[in-house]
């Protein structure tokens, strides 16, 4: 069980996602990829707000969420802390890919692509990288 | 419903022959952070100026907790914190001697506050003892910052708060509007075209154009909600929106359409092989949104 700083979060502004969506984003991935483990003790509201220099208002809105979602808790008197898991990471991770994967369809819808090339495509960035 | 903070109906005011307000509605709920936003010259100083009263309107009403801004009582004023975007400071006070000539005037000044605002700030070494009128255009600044947070106002108005500031000063003021502020649910007004120190603090944003509040939104909505889709004048003619905002048509007969779209409707349009489905940033919405 960690406790973790305020310095775990970073934002971007200027961008068209609002920044209390950075946030869960940025939660969604540190517990996907077990930077955040179940039990962890999340940086206060205030200590956020503070560090990031943003309203306490917003970093409240992104955890009320995650807590509604299932990945955060609130405990009295402790704060935040990530949830048990009930489902397995693996699923989670692939689920974080989604959005990325369906702004590339669209794409592939716009320039009128034969789904097979695409898949093609993918398959040798994949190769690429490996 | 709360009651309101501020309570605009009908403002106008011209300068001369150039309307500057045009009938401005808007209201203010208590505990808001509010960005107001337009372009250079929109009337967004003589808004914020009309709103408390500081100069009056040609016709329609400014109220402030329910008193006519114009004639405000003691006890109201009291409450209000204003920072000017042309600060009128007194040129031959030091800071030290306008801040104590302004504690006489107030029921309520947070001594404890303005002396640690004025260490950090730097104004605890020779600064505090130089007159304003040699005052850098940022010390300047910073001391009307520090003048209107001094007892502890429960409406802050800020022109222009941090024009003259360097990255480090426009943190430092960020910081003090998050700890000492915006806890205390105090509501706050401001214009800035810094969008980027906006986006952090303000939950809503108002743009002022062509003498109106033309659009009021949460930010975080405007942001998730605005789409700007673009096509031939062909595939966009049928297209029509509950919330449009604005539709234009290029020289070579492409529309572009600005609307705020619910997230059903986003998915439905990107489905569409023939348009463009974008979200904008901030500063692209002030570009499109003021044009």
């Amino acid at each position: 069980m960690a406790t973790h700083t305020a310095s775990l979060f970073s934002i971007a502004t200027g961008s068209s996602d609002p920044i209390y969506r950075q946030l869960i984003e940025q939660v969604r991935r540190f517990i996907a990829a077990a930077v955040l483990k179940p039990g962890d003790i999340l940086p206060s509201v205030r200590d956020v707000a503070l560090v990031l220099a943003v309203n306490p208002m917003t970093v409240s809105k992104a955890y009320n969420m995650l807590e509604t979602e299932g990945l955060l808790s609130r405990a009295r008197g402790v704060g935040m802390l990530v949830a048990e898991r009930r489902s397995a990471i693996k699923h989670d991770r692939e689920h974080l890919m989604r959005p990325i994967l369906e702004r590339a369809g669209a794409e592939a819808r716009q320039l009128e692509l034969d789904p097979a090339a695409v898949m093609t495509l993918f398959a040798k960035i994949l190769e690429e990288y490996k | 419903m709360k009651p309101l903070i501020v309570e605009i109906s009908g403002l106008h005011k011209a300068f001369g022959k150039q309307q500057v307000l045009q009938g401005v509605d808007w209201s203010i709920e208590p505990g808001k952070v509010i960005g107001l936003l337009g372009r250079n010259g929109a009337g967004k100083s003589t808004l914020l100026e009309c709103l408390l009263g500081l100069r009056e309107a040609d016709a329609g009403a400014s109220l402030v907790y329910g008193e006519v801004a114009t004639a405000l009582s003691d006890h109201v004023r009291a409450d209000i914190g204003y920072v000017p975007q042309q600060s009128e400071l007194f040129s031959w006070l030091t800071p030290l001697q306008l801040l104590d000539y302004f504690k006489a005037l107030y029921p309520r000044w947070n001594t404890a506050k303005v002396d640690g605002l004025m260490q950090r700030w730097g104004f605890g070494g020779e600064a505090g003892n130089k007159q304003i009128g040699k005052l850098s255009g940022g010390e300047k600044q910073r001391l009307s910052i520090i003048r209107a947070l001094a007892h502890d106002p429960k409406l802050l108005v800020l022109d222009e708060p941090v024009a003259s500031l360097d990255p480090v000063g426009r943190r430092d003021f960020l910081h003090e509007l998050v700890d000492g502020v915006i806890e205390r649910d105090t509501t706050v007004i401001f214009s800035t075209h810094i969008l980027s120190d906006l986006e952090r603090v303000a939950l809503d944003v108002a743009f002022l154009q062509g003498g109106r509040i033309t659009l009021q939104a949460p930010l975080d909505e405007l942001l998730e909600s605005a789409h700007r889709i673009t096509g031939t004048g062909a595939a966009l003619a049928g297209l029509k929106f509950v919330d449009e905002i604005r539709r234009q048509q290029d020289a070579g007969g492409g529309v572009s359409i600005l609307a705020r779209l619910s997230g059903a409707e986003a998915v439905a349009l990107r489905a569409g092989p023939e348009l463009r489905v974008e979200t904008l940033s901030l500063e692209d919405l002030f570009v499109e949104v003021t044009k």
